[in-house]
């Protein structure tokens, strides 16, 4: 075993705390260490050369690379190696910089010797390490795309329009998502439906993309390249291929219901599409709200109505198992529910709506015919308060974060209300204007200046009925002034929070989220569109706020993605995997119960039980052997020893256990 | 408000059809089934009694034009004694739908 140590100086980050000449002496004096080199930069190609050139003049077996953290740079340097013709695995990166110098930097001296601590331990875990082959597996040239809203359609289009099969799964009815709801949108006040329909169509028509609406994904198992996906198709007692969308059953069905896609301010029958351009254009029958049940059927009206027999009450659910590479989550948002905001009025006064109800009520389309009306008495409002923020920049409703699309929308139903009614007067209470963007700020400065809009700095203390009107007390801050305000309706900027459902998904995936259950990426600056599960690609409102152009930005991203993964037949695998020790395997299944991956399976061989790994499914997270009583399971590379002899190098001797 | 509770302001666009009610008193036995079943509750059983003594099924004042020919009562009643006719005009939901 020849060893050979380079310390890296990392500028001043790591030299600047750690006294690197005596590192790099006491270094060189460990055992089997045939070197130890310190350099500035060790990350730069002249540093690679260098780590290149040592290991063939010294003919290394071993490398230490003492730097950064191996998630920045491990690839870099396990590229480095392999250029000189060692096995990437021989490599280990000890880090002296995030565990080290950055966070011990006004203590140099303690700093130095833990250092050197973490060089030994390396040394110790490197002791035991064996050379290792990356496992070569195929890729299934399917992608699955999860959401129907602009985010998924982008994404599928793209990658359909590459030539590749995708499966999109939408839960609703209809895909569209929020945008089909919206009816203008900013700052060029496009109409949302006008520029997302054509999309909408061109993904029903597209031979390559299989579009399961009214399904859900049940099960995901497998790995990047091989996921085998479990998905149920919710019955929607109407046949798809049958149904020819005429409306003949919505005229003679007798139940009335809200529309949910018009946000409860609009009603549909028990059998519906949730708006005239849903796409596919086939009637749903909502059980829930229908008068027969799984049990009883008798209201047989639409039934009756139907020329082309479609309609099916004897439908049952369907499972469909299908086979893809990459996974692409464009779940996107919902908007936080008017109860949870009591303090504007929100789910005690009719009049107190969010802005996405005005988005239907300003939508030609919508319940109103474009015409805006108060959910109350129908009457057009003369006044309306708009309330930024609601629930958003709030750590008390536990969403501090900015919803970042409210300022612009909120100038745009200025705009449009206006418009409409260019007597009616319009107060906007707001914290700052956030109009970052191509041609934003233009947009909302228009309408300040222009649109006899009244922009007020500051909050809203409580909204409450007065006279049939709604009485909102607030505070302008730049005059200092308490306002009352008399308002017919008051519209409110509701937080953006991850859809209904995010935490099922994020079990199913393992796809991590943050403490609001928005998806996180890999890296929030380098690395936006790819997931922390390898083959998971986040897109649109799922990762976080944005608007449509945004979201169409990273949709396209995540697409070139995957494009990238399935332009080879075959991708490398890191062999980091669970491997059974037969002697010592009793066969009593802990593992196979713990694996989250379901990867182990106990099989039974010469009258023995064993436990077998499934190399394709395993990802090495190392639950089962932590969970193994016997040790008779290790993950490669992380082995039980070689993670022992590390902590004991550490600790130098200290007892543990 | 929450969603579910909002009153829909297109409701005046929407028809549903209209039935009626024809009750043969003397056919019925009293099982309530009919009351029971009927999803707009228009049914309630009669003060008096027909000849065989039980209280029979009678339209709740005031609902009279609240049927909505979805045929519960006909399907359920053991003793044919209830069934709906299909009234031609077609009532606007604007009043007749609750939420």
């Amino acid at each position: 075993m020849r060893v050979g140590i380079f310390i890296c100086h990392c500028g001043r980050n790591i030299a600047g705390v750690v006294d690197v000449n005596w590192l790099k002496q006491e270094a060189a004096k460990l055992e089997n260490v045939v070197l130890s080199e310190d350099y500035i930069y060790i990350c730069s190609e002249p540093g690679q050369k260098f780590i290149c050139e040592k290991i063939k003049e010294l003919n290394l077996s071993h490398v230490i690379v003492a730097a950064c953290t191996a998630s920045l740079h491990g690839e870099t340097f396990s590229r480095a190696v392999e250029n000189a013709g060692l096995n990437r695995y021989l490599l280990e990166i000890a880090n002296i910089r995030e565990q080290c110098s950055w966070v011990h930097q006004s203590t140099p001296e303690i700093a130095t010797k833990k250092a050197l601590r973490l060089i030994k331990a390396a040394l110790a875990k490197l002791t035991y390490a064996k050379p290792l082959i990356p496992i070569k597996a195929p890729v299934t040239r399917q992608a699955l795309v999860i959401g129907g809203g602009i985010a998924g359609i982008q994404a599928a289009l793209d990658i359909a329009n590459a030539g590749f099969d995708v499966y999109l799964v939408e839960k609703g009815p209809s895909i569209g998502g929020h945008m089909a709801q919206l009816s203008e949108t900013f700052p060029t006040l496009d109409c949302s439906s006008c520029i997302l329909t054509p999309k909408m169509v061109e993904v029903a028509h597209h031979k390559k993309i299989h579009l399961l609406t009214y399904a859900e994904v049940k099960n995901i198992e497998g790995t990047v390249g091989n996921f085998d996906v479990t998905i149920v198709k919710k019955p929607r007692y109407v046949w798809e291929d049958k149904c020819t969308g005429c409306n003949d059953c919505v005229d003679v069905c007798p139940v009335i219901v809200p529309n949910e896609f018009d946000q409860g301010l609009g009603a549909r029958k028990a059998v519906y599409i949730p708006f005239p351009q849903a796409v596919p254009l086939i009637y749903t029958i909502d059980l829930e709200h229908c008068l027969n049940t799984e049990k009883l059927i008798v209201c047989e009206n639409c039934f009756k109505a139907c020329g082309p027999r479609a309609i099916d009450f004897l439908m049952e659910e369907e499972e469909i198992k299908i086979k893809v590479g990459a996974i692409i989550v464009a779940t996107g948002y919902d908007v936080i529910p008017l109860e949870a905001l009591p303090e504007y009025g929100g789910g005690r006064y009719p009049d107190v709506i969010t802005s996405l109800d005005l988005e239907r009520l300003l939508s030609p389309s919508g319940p109103t015919g474009g015409v805006i009306k108060r959910p109350s008495d129908g009457k057009i409002p003369k006044s309306i308060v708009f309330i930024q923020c609601a629930g958003s920049r709030d750590p008390e409703h536990g969403r501090p974060y900015c919803s970042k699309i409210c300022c612009m929308y909120t100038a745009k139903h200025a705009l449009l209300y206006k418009h409409a009614v260019p007597d009616g007067k319009v107060y906007i209470f707001y914290i700052d204007i956030r109009a970052a963007g191509k041609k934003y700020e233009e947009f909302v400065q228009r309408i300040v200046e222009e649109e006899r809009v009244l922009y007020l700095r500051g909050k809203v203390s409580k909204v409450f009925g007065k006279n049939e009107k709604l009485a909102v007390w607030g505070v302008d801050t730049l005059t200092g002034r308490a306002l009352e305000i008399e308002a017919d309706l008051v519209v409110l900027a509701p937080a953006i929070m991850p859809a209904k459902g995010w935490k099922e998904l994020s079990q199913t995936l393992k796809l991590p989220a943050d403490e609001f259950g928005f998806f996180t990426e890999m890296h929030p600056k380098l690395r936006p569109v790819e997931s922390p599960a390898i083959g998971v690609y986040l897109t649109g409102a799922a990762q976080s706020p944005k608007d449509i152009s945004e979201t169409v930005t990273q949709a396209s991203a995540a697409a070139s993605k995957v494009l990238a993964l399935f332009s080879q037949k075959r991708i490398t695998l890191e062999p980091i995997k669970a491997e059974v020790d037969l002697e010592l395997c009793k066969g009593c299944g802990i593992c196979a119960k713990i694996c989250p991956f379901g990867a182990i399976s106990i099989i039974k061989k010469k009258k023995k039980k064993y436990a077998q790994v499934s190399k394709a499914a395993c990802q090495g997270c190392g639950s089962c052997m932590g969970a193994c009583k016997f040790n008779a399971i290790n993950i490669a590379h992380f082995t039980l020893q070689q993670l022992s002899e590390q902590v004991d190098a550490l600790l130098e001797g200290e007892k543990w256990q | 408000m929450a969603v579910a509770q909002r009153k829909p302001l297109n409701l005046a666009e929407f028809k549903v059809p209209k039935g009626k009610v024809i009750v043969f008193t003397e056919l019925c036995k009293g099982c309530e089934l009919c009351t029971e079943y009927c999803p707009k509750e228009i049914l309630e059983l009669s003060e008096d009694y027909n000849e065989k003594g039980h209280h029979y099924p009678v339209i709740k004042p005031g609902m009279e034009g609240d049927c909505i020919y979805c045929l519960f009562c006909q399907e359920v009643c053991p003793d044919f004694a209830i069934f709906s006719e299909q009234v031609e005009e077609e009532v606007s939901a604007q009043n007749s739908v609750e939420f």
